[in-house]
């Protein structure tokens, strides 16, 4: 029997942590930033709306959620609620912490870019009849998205590496996968450089992504 | 017809429109002149609710609003009056995400709710009318000043407007671009469209109003046919504002 080297460590590791985050880390990152960008949408709508006690909700979900630590988050709806009968399991658990926190940052990135649309091009909509949906809907989220695409996208490639605090949920993803294989060859230089390439390569396909999506943008853009 | 009846309008404390009282019958054309400050942009934004005038009644075509002190107007009220004007901007304020074409189809779909192929005939119509036909899928940074103006003024047009609305509609544009777009509106003139039009360019004002209003100070101090109004003007004011014009163009 030949003697195990770091490459055979590192080729028969590959597949498993690669599955792992293929099956949680990616899912898991998918799920939560479209649910965290439909909630994001809603929270700056509210935060703009005219009705005072939406616009202060939306501001006092905002203030919880950017006040304290993702973890802690995490750790109360998973940990901390099944003592109020709530129980959760912890994929869907991670799912709605990390939709929470996309929600609030998103929601600030979202209303930033509505506000940014200049005031003519309201009136312009207006000038022909149009109500503030449809002006909204028609004429200044169009151009927002286009604004917010490099700040979202921030947010998304954030949101990849943040799924590794699932782990401390029991989820089996990337980095829990990595801490398992580590703990039964015991390299945890190597395992985790590892871990740290996959995470890699998952954010430069969506910073590929985010270049294709502000291209398209860029069709009708005058800068 | 369009009437607007003590139409008042004030910003804070401060009253930038003090009681306006104007009667415009169908195919005429009325440009109001006045210095900076004197209300005239605003007086045309009260007509489509842009503003939304302190009190007053104002009646464009089949739509009549009454503001009070105090009180929003109803919802349905100003998107009806809306429909009834198509603005051109100053600073025109096209769509910059749609093509001249959809930026004159926007309208015609979304609020008159035109089927897409005869909101296009129409659209395609509307830029032959304004000379750009042939710029129909251009993006609005593509066109110079003139032409994106000229596709505003074919996008005001688009929602069919008992009256339309122009509001400097030549300040932002290079002098030699100035006169692509007076054309249109001449043409405009010509063929029997109701306007308003707030403008700096006196000659042409003279040329095309059937009527001219002097604004000052959120009032009207004189109005009349043009050749009276820049020949014999009555009031001491106005002789004063065209005297201060003529030294202007003098320099």
């Amino acid at each position: 029997m030949g003697e195990t080297t770091n490459l055979d460590i590192f080729t028969d590791s590959f597949l498993p942590l690669l599955k792992a985050g293929i099956a949680f880390t990616v899912p898991l990152t998918l799920i939560s930033f479209a649910l965290g960008l439909v909630l994001a949408m809603l929270t700056a709508l509210a935060r703009l709306s005219d009705l005072r006690p939406l616009a202060w909700a939306a501001g006092f979900y905002i203030w919880i959620i950017r006040g304290t630590p993702l973890l802690v988050q995490l750790f109360i709806i998973f940990y901390g609620l099944p003592s109020l009968g709530i129980l959760i399991d912890a994929f869907p658990a991670a799912v709605i912490g990390f939709s929470l926190s996309v929600g609030a940052y998103g929601s600030e990135i979202i209303r930033a870019s509505i506000v940014s649309i200049p005031k003519g091009q309201w009136e312009a909509a207006y000038s022909l009849g149009e109500t503030r949906l449809q002006a909204l809907r028609r004429i200044i989220l169009p151009q927002a998205a286009r604004v917010s695409v490099p700040p979202l996208s921030n947010s998304f490639i954030s949101l990849v590496k943040d799924t590794s605090l699932a782990a401390t949920l029991t989820v089996t993803e990337l980095f829990q996968k990595g801490q398992q294989i580590t703990a039964a060859v015991y390299k945890p230089l190597l395992i985790y450089s590892e871990v740290a390439l996959i995470y890699l390569i998952f954010c430069t396909v969506l910073a590929l992504l985010q270049r294709q999506l502000e291209r398209y943008f860029d069709r009708y853009s005058t800068v | 017809m369009i009437e607007v009846r003590e139409l008042t309008k004030s910003f804070g404390g401060t009253s930038v429109l003090r009681g306006i009282d104007l009667t415009l019958e169908q195919g005429q054309v009325l440009v109001v002149i006045g210095p900076s400050g004197s209300g005239k942009s605003t007086l045309l934004r009260c007509l489509n609710a842009l503003e939304v005038p302190t009190s007053g009644t104002v009646t464009i075509g089949r739509a009549r609003v009454e503001f009070r002190p105090n009180e929003k107007p109803r919802k349905k009220d100003v998107l009806a009056l809306r429909r009834q004007s198509g603005m051109v901007f100053q600073a025109y304020h096209l769509f910059p995400h749609f093509t001249a074409l959809q930026n004159v189809m926007e309208g015609q779909v979304t609020v008159r709710r035109r089927p897409k192929n005869e909101a296009r005939a129409k659209a395609l119509q509307l830029l032959a009318k304004v000379g750009l036909e042939d710029r129909a899928d251009a993006y609005p940074h593509q066109l110079s000043g003139g032409q994106q103006q000229r596709v505003g003024i074919a996008r005001a047009m688009s929602i069919d407007p008992e009256l339309l609305l122009f509001d400097e509609p030549t300040s932002a544009l290079d002098p030699e671009l100035v006169r692509e777009v007076l054309k249109v509106i001449r043409e405009l003139a010509e063929e029997g469209r109701t306007m308003m039009i707030v403008t700096h360019e006196m000659k042409f004002a003279r040329e095309v109003a059937d009527r001219i209003v002097l604004l000052d100070g959120g009032v009207i101090v004189e109005e009349g046919p043009p050749d009276q109004l820049f020949g014999q003007p009555r009031e001491a004011r106005t002789r004063q504002f065209l005297s201060l014009l003529m030294e202007r163009s003098l320099v």
